[in-house]
């Protein structure tokens, strides 16, 4: 009796040391699965060495465009843009997911004839190498005014405050692309100087990827001459 | 029961007209009932009921959209109301079918080639229709405010505050959304979308909160709930554009280039086949619906030969709008040539054409467009003196008749008057001449006048052949 109970035991801890390698493995492999994963082995890249700074243009097969820009010291992203094209065929402009957005050369106002005020909330992202980070500038409202909550259902997180005067709902593309939950437990928040930050902790999934990714875009040979018009000494 | 419709129309237009008054503001349709039948007096529309009632006919051809590249030719003498059946059918066939007018001497630029100028109106006349994702604000507004700059110039600055149940956002606009919020009376506690990359403004109601602000509402208002969530959303909208625009959007130069070329001038060919093609790709796969318009084409004699057969090859396209011309020429030379055809234009294109004539109006439809003429130039006349103006009208031409309802009426302001009296008419027709009575007084003192050796006759004998 006794023993069966012992090989029963015996038994469930084996089950659960299997059950956390096949997880293991799984969670290993599972991000290579992804639709976003292959479509990045699939894409044309070519890189280019700034300094410090590896940037890579990739080309995907549905014609979109998407720019990257590491530190190789770090191995954080710096800066991911799309380009956005027009159905119509204007040509596009860069729409920035993640760092600071591009400051536009020329001030276009011929479409758009109504714009927020200077004095607005504006949304940026900004990561580090654990976290996924927002930075919501003018923002005056003390820390209890806000409310973060993950919702699953768009899986977004979604910011708004007890005064009605702000709400927001942020995307996740980095865990909507692995087909991740958004959990409220690895939501942080921290308020100064205006600005509301938010840290989400990334999951071991998305660090996994990361660190494999990096080693990817290490083999993007980057053009070597590049014909700098544009240095002045 | 006419008049009473015409004060209620004066009186709503009288708040939000922004545009001058032109030759042709008076007409706001057809004015055909729903079995396309002429009426009487409608829309600014008087008598000419043959050639209305093909307009209608027309009218429902270009609406049911099947029939591509059919040409229709408009011909009458001056002053019999081509143009005005033109205006009326592109008010008839609202603002979403394209429609382009242009004089038939515009093609005549050192820019641009004649058939580029033409090929360019023809594609500026097919419109497609076609989804595309696009930024919309939508919310309840709790603010306008509007500033003058400073100086006499100072540019208008203005701030819209707009809000959902969740946040609230300030907003700076331009000159152009300023106008089009005043154009649409918008006021706080409206709600509204802003589509951000056109700038079209759509009023949805009234906001609930704001239901008890008034006693008396219009029949019209319409009480909605403010929006919920964010006030920016993504969201399907349908747009149309035509052909040209997208062409013009593909052509410029890209980069810092495109600052420097402002104009389009002519559009390369290539482009031209790709966007066809495109366009074909987005209709088999059902995102694009093509919406053929209407190209008119005012004094068509203008045109010339090439032009003419360049008309007969563009016109046997799928893709054709249709094209409607008007003339006021009987048989004359063809441009370009020395040969003679009806109204001025050869005789396959005429062929290829279904003529609508246009006949002078009768004493009693004249008085009527110039009653119809004296509401729009906000002119009050006295009987009397309108039967004096039908008679100038009859006599004369309409277009001058027509001239002296302003000058009248600012004789008749002179004198303090607020109605305009039969000496006020007679005393503009003695100070302009009309066409006639000129050619009467330079037959007379021709010898006085400049450059006159008295063998004038002779040189304009040159000119007739």
């Amino acid at each position: 009796m006794k023993r069966k109970i012992c090989l029963i035991d015996n038994f469930e801890t084996c089950k659960e040391v299997f059950r956390e390698k096949l997880n293991k493995k799984l969670s290993v492999n599972m991000y290579m699965n992804t639709i976003w994963y292959k479509s990045l082995l699939n894409a044309d890249k070519s890189c280019i060495k700034e300094e410090k700074i590896r940037k890579i243009h990739y080309k995907f097969d549905d014609d979109r465009e998407m720019v990257e820009e590491y530190n190789t010291d770090t191995k954080v992203l710096l800066r991911r843009a799309w380009k956005v094209k027009g159905k119509l065929g204007c040509d596009g402009k860069w729409d920035v997911e993640v760092g600071d957005p591009i400051p536009e050369a020329v001030i276009s106002n011929d479409c758009a004839d109504i714009i927020e005020s200077k004095d607005q909330p504006v949304v940026t992202r900004r990561n580090t190498r654990v976290n996924l980070e927002w930075r919501i500038r003018n923002l005056p409202y003390p820390i209890e005014t806000y409310c973060i909550k993950a919702n699953n259902d768009d899986k977004c997180i979604i910011v708004s405050t007890t005064n009605k005067k702000y709400y927001k709902k942020l995307q996740v593309p980095e865990l909507k692309r692995l087909g991740l939950n958004v959990d409220q437990a690895n939501i942080q928040s921290s308020h100064k100087f205006n600005t509301l930050i938010i840290m989400y902790k990334k999951p071991q999934q998305l660090l996994d990827m990361e660190m494999e990714w990096f080693k990817e875009v290490e083999k993007v040979k980057p053009i070597k001459d590049i014909p700098n018009e544009c240095k002045t000494h | 029961m006419t008049s009473l419709a015409a004060a209620q129309v004066q009186e709503v237009r009288s708040i939000t007209r922004i545009e001058r008054i032109g030759a042709h503001s008076h007409i706001r349709g057809l004015g055909l009932d729903d079995a396309l039948e002429p009426r009487a007096v409608s829309q600014g529309m008087v008598g000419q009921k043959m050639a209305r009632k093909a307009a209608g006919v027309i009218l429902q051809m270009i609406r049911e959209g099947k029939i591509a590249g059919r040409a229709v030719l408009l011909a009458g003498q001056p002053g019999t109301g081509k143009t005005a059946i033109a205006m009326g059918l592109a008010q008839a066939l609202g603002p979403d079918t394209p429609f382009t007018s242009m004089a038939g001497s515009e093609i005549y630029s050192l820019e641009m080639s004649k058939t580029e100028a033409l090929t360019q109106a023809i594609r500026k006349s097919i419109g497609i229709r076609i989804k595309e994702e696009s930024e919309i604000i939508e919310g309840e507004v709790v603010e306008v405010v509007v500033e003058r700059g400073i100086g006499a110039g100072g540019a208008r600055t203005g701030r819209l505050t707009l809000k959902t149940t969740d946040m609230e956002t300030n907003y700076d606009m331009g000159t152009k959304m300023i106008d089009s919020l005043l154009k649409e009376k918008v006021q706080a506690g409206d709600v509204i979308t802003i589509d951000k990359a056109t700038g079209k403004i759509n009023r949805l109601g009234r906001s609930f909160a704001r239901a008890r602000d008034y006693d008396a509402t219009g029949q019209q208002a319409r009480f909605v709930q403010c929006p919920e969530g964010e006030l920016q959303k993504r969201k399907e909208v349908v747009h149309t554009v035509t052909l040209h625009e997208v062409d013009v959007i593909n052509s410029r130069t890209h980069g810092f280039l495109a600052l420097f070329s402002g104009d389009t001038g002519e559009i390369k060919s290539e482009i031209r086949e790709q966007i066809n093609c495109k366009v074909a790709e987005w209709r088999e796969e059902g995102k694009a619906e093509m919406i053929p318009g209407v190209l008119f084409i005012d004094e068509a004699h203008m045109l010339d030969i090439e032009c003419f057969s360049f008309m007969n090859r563009a016109l046997e396209s799928d893709t054709a709008p249709i094209v409607i011309m008007a003339t006021n020429r009987g048989i004359t030379r063809i441009r370009g040539t020395n040969y003679k055809s009806p109204h001025g234009i050869p005789l396959d294109l005429l062929d290829r054409m279904i003529i609508v004539p246009t006949a002078p109006y009768s004493h009693q439809e004249l008085r009527e467009i110039l009653n119809i003429r004296c509401e729009e130039e906000d002119c009050q006349m006295s009987a009397d003196a309108l039967t004096v103006l039908t008679r100038v009208a009859t006599e004369t031409s309409l277009r001058y008749a027509i001239q002296l309802i302003t000058t009248a009426s600012l004789v008749a302001r002179r004198r303090k008057a607020t109605e305009v009296s039969m000496e006020d008419v007679k005393k503009v027709y003695s100070l302009f001449l009309d066409e006639h009575r000129s050619e009467q007084f330079l037959k007379e003192y021709q010898d006085e006048f400049m450059f006159n050796d008295g063998s004038g006759d002779g040189h304009q004998m040159d000119i007739m052949h």
